[in-house]
């Protein structure tokens, strides 16, 4: 996986590399919005680490140069200002998600990885997690080699939950996803389906927590 | 003791106007009574003029010619006594009382004169005319009690009373009315002032036109407009030096995890960076209470800032977060949440979320539960805390809110954490009321935000 890290402290940008490539990624790091316009024309990089607070141009500013080049390579997006704002400003932007300073090394790794998987899904239709594997264009899912029947619902609920690995997600939000237009759900049925999903997937080492009263976050086991 | 404005008004203006309205009501009785009595003692002074072509010289010595009838109607006085004398130079009575008091033998000729005195016990007023008659002088006195004139003076008198009285009321009321109206201003800036929420800095209104008030109250803003810029300033620099601690923070962080996996065999290295990291979190933490505390200070906050917000929505975009956290106690973090609309700041809501959902998360024993709802009852939006943790005794209760003041010591945390909240819950005029959870463990935090429409 190669990760273009745009970001000018130098111990911030530094630490960032030796955890990444810990994990085997290569990681180029570029120190200001300049430069990093430039890199990322070249287009050989998985995903993309940008600070928003930079000399020459800012992260916000690269970000959308970088949009309206048609390019979509998945961007992570890291600030030291007021997260909400910068958060909303930057997704309207063209970011895919943010991570507030000082962050924890293993959310950073789980939100590069994440930003990989979702870039990978969108030139090929499967999701891959653990030992669970869903064909998007065939509406197929495989738990440990072996295919495993699914409901239309069951599948849309799944899926959903595949696409937001690691995030917390309200039952209306689900509801809302895999319903057409005009039709309507109660929160009760989404326990139904989700509770028949884990007796599914078990042994994948993929697992659905509830929070209680809010919804639902997929994820691996003890990563 | 103060002074008063309105009273100082008052007694300056009231007391002299007053004494001038005395002053005047006595001028008054003056006008009318001395007219009076100058008409009576004319009528008085004519009984004596009626007598001198009576009069006629007989051997010589003054003799008058009075028959008794003309005598009587000479007299005549509904209401007083008439007394009469002639008498000559002498003393010798010709005609009349002989009781008449002696009069003055200083009087002109033809000139009457008037004075007060004493006949058989009562008092009278008598009018002396010196006449001549040929050659031998004569001293005609006439005299009458007082009763008509006491009553006419008495009339005078009461009727002034009641003039007065009336004018008296009508002086009072218009000035204390026109006091009442020009002070005015002043009782509008005084209700303006005391209708501010505390630290309220936006400038008064002045569209006073007044020569006195206007410029006080420019004085007055230009005041707060100093006091608001050293306000501005000191947030802006909390905001900046919050903002600059965490990029170096965050390298800190990051090299000190990864460092901390490198001497993953070394249970003392490992020991170190893990202190080392508790550290830079904490500093993080305290960062970002600062930066909360300087948003949500009430005397920054503008209250026409507030819109319409979907109180669950920010709780939900919490939610996240606090799995993590949750999850590194083994914490059953849940949620309750309707629809609730209120209205608010987005910033400063979230901030007063993510502080109560923090403090319940830290004072959770492992494995308790914590849970997080918001409704809306009665109008008002309502968002509870409640956690499984020691609880707050009721002493504390009030003293919790106040800045760095910690229960416990040991426990990590910044101390700020409900100061914050108590100045978004003022931000927003709600009310916030600290309990015990239900279930008697724990503790409970209810915020009350006012109603809104819609």
């Amino acid at each position: 996986m190669h990760v273009i890290l745009v970001e000018d402290d130098t111990l911030l940008a530094d630490g960032i590399q030796r955890v990444l490539q810990g994990y085997g990624m290569v990681v180029d790091i570029v120190r200001n919005g300049l430069n990093a316009d430039a890199v990322l024309q070249r287009g050989d990089a998985s995903v993309a680490i940008i600070d928003i607070g930079l000399p020459g141009i800012d992260g916000f500013e690269v970000v959308r140069r970088l949009r309206a080049r048609g390019n979509n390579l998945p961007v992570l997006l890291l600030t030291a200002r007021d997260a909400v704002a910068d958060r909303v400003f930057g997704l309207e932007i063209g970011g895919d998600d943010y991570l507030v300073k000082p962050f924890a090394t293993p959310e950073l790794v789980a939100r590069v990885k994440a930003l990989h998987r979702r870039g990978h899904q969108s030139q090929s239709s499967g999701i891959v997690l653990a030992g669970l594997m869903l064909d998007v264009s065939s509406r197929r899912a495989i738990a440990n080699g072996q295919p495993i029947e699914l409901s239309v619902r069951e599948w849309g609920v799944l899926e959903y939950l595949m696409r937001n690995v690691s995030r917390v997600v309200s039952k209306q939000q689900i509801i809302d996803v895999i319903l057409p237009w005009g039709e309507e759900m109660t929160p009760n049925a989404i326990e139904v389906y989700v509770s028949r999903i884990r007796t599914k997937i078990a042994a994948t080492g993929v697992m659905i927590r509830t929070i209680r009263g809010f919804g639902y976050m997929l994820e691996a086991e003890a990563d | 003791m103060k002074t008063s404005i309105r009273l100082s008004l008052l007694r300056w203006l009231i007391l002299p106007l007053m004494a001038i309205n005395l002053c005047g009501a006595a001028m008054v009785y003056w006008l009318a009574w001395v007219p009076a009595e100058h008409a009576f003692d004319q009528g008085l002074a004519d009984s004596a003029w009626a007598l001198i072509p009576q009069l006629r010289l007989v051997d010589n010595r003054i003799d008058i010619d009075l028959p008794k009838p003309a005598e009587q109607i000479l007299r005549v006085d509904h209401t007083d006594a008439i007394y009469f004398t002639v008498r000559t130079p002498h003393g010798r009575t010709v005609a009349g009382d002989n009781d008449f008091p002696a009069m003055p033998d200083d009087s002109r000729l033809g000139e009457p004169v008037a004075y007060d005195g004493v006949m058989r016990g009562e008092r009278v007023r008598i009018v002396v005319l010196h006449a001549r008659v040929g050659e031998r002088d004569v001293y005609i006195g006439a005299a009458e009690t007082m009763h008509k004139r006491s009553t006419a003076r008495l009339e005078i008198l009461g009727t002034l009373a009641v003039m007065e009285f009336v004018v008296t009321l009508l002086l009072v009321g218009t000035i204390w009315f026109g006091i009442g109206r020009g002070l005015l201003p002043l009782d509008r800036v005084r209700h303006e002032l005391d209708a501010r929420q505390r630290d309220e800095l936006t400038p008064l209104r002045n569209d006073d036109l007044s020569a006195e008030l206007s410029p006080v109250i420019d004085a007055m803003n230009r005041l707060l407009e100093r006091v608001r810029a050293g306000a501005d300033a000191k947030q802006k620099f909390l905001a900046d030096v919050a903002h600059q601690l965490r990029t170096p923070l965050a390298g800190l962080r990051t090299q000190l995890e990864w460092l901390r996996q490198r001497v993953a065999g070394d249970t003392e290295a490992v020991d170190s960076a893990t202190q080392m990291i508790d550290t830079t979190t904490r500093m993080a933490r305290h960062t970002n209470q600062l930066l909360s505390l300087a948003r949500a200070d009430p005397s920054q906050f503008q209250f026409v800032k507030l819109e319409l917000i979907r109180l669950d929505k920010v709780i939900e975009d919490s939610v996240q977060q606090f799995v993590r956290e949750a999850d590194k106690k083994l914490i059953d973090l849940g949620f309750q949440l309707e629809p609730t609309m209120i209205a608010g700041d987005h910033f400063l809501l979230r901030d007063l979320v993510d502080n109560l959902i923090d403090n319940a998360i830290r004072y959770s024993p492992m494995r308790g539960s914590v849970t997080v709802s918001c409704r809306k009852e009665g109008g008002q939006g309502i968002l509870v805390v409640e956690d499984e943790g020691p609880g707050i005794p009721e002493m504390a209760r009030e003293m919790v809110f106040k800045r760095f003041f910690r229960i416990d010591d040991k426990a990590p945390g910044t101390g700020l954490g409900l100061a914050i909240v108590r100045d978004i819950v003022e931000d927003h005029q709600a009310a916030i009321e600290i309990g015990q959870a239900q279930g008697g463990k724990g503790t409970r935090i209810v915020v009350l935000f006012p109603p809104v429409k819609g």
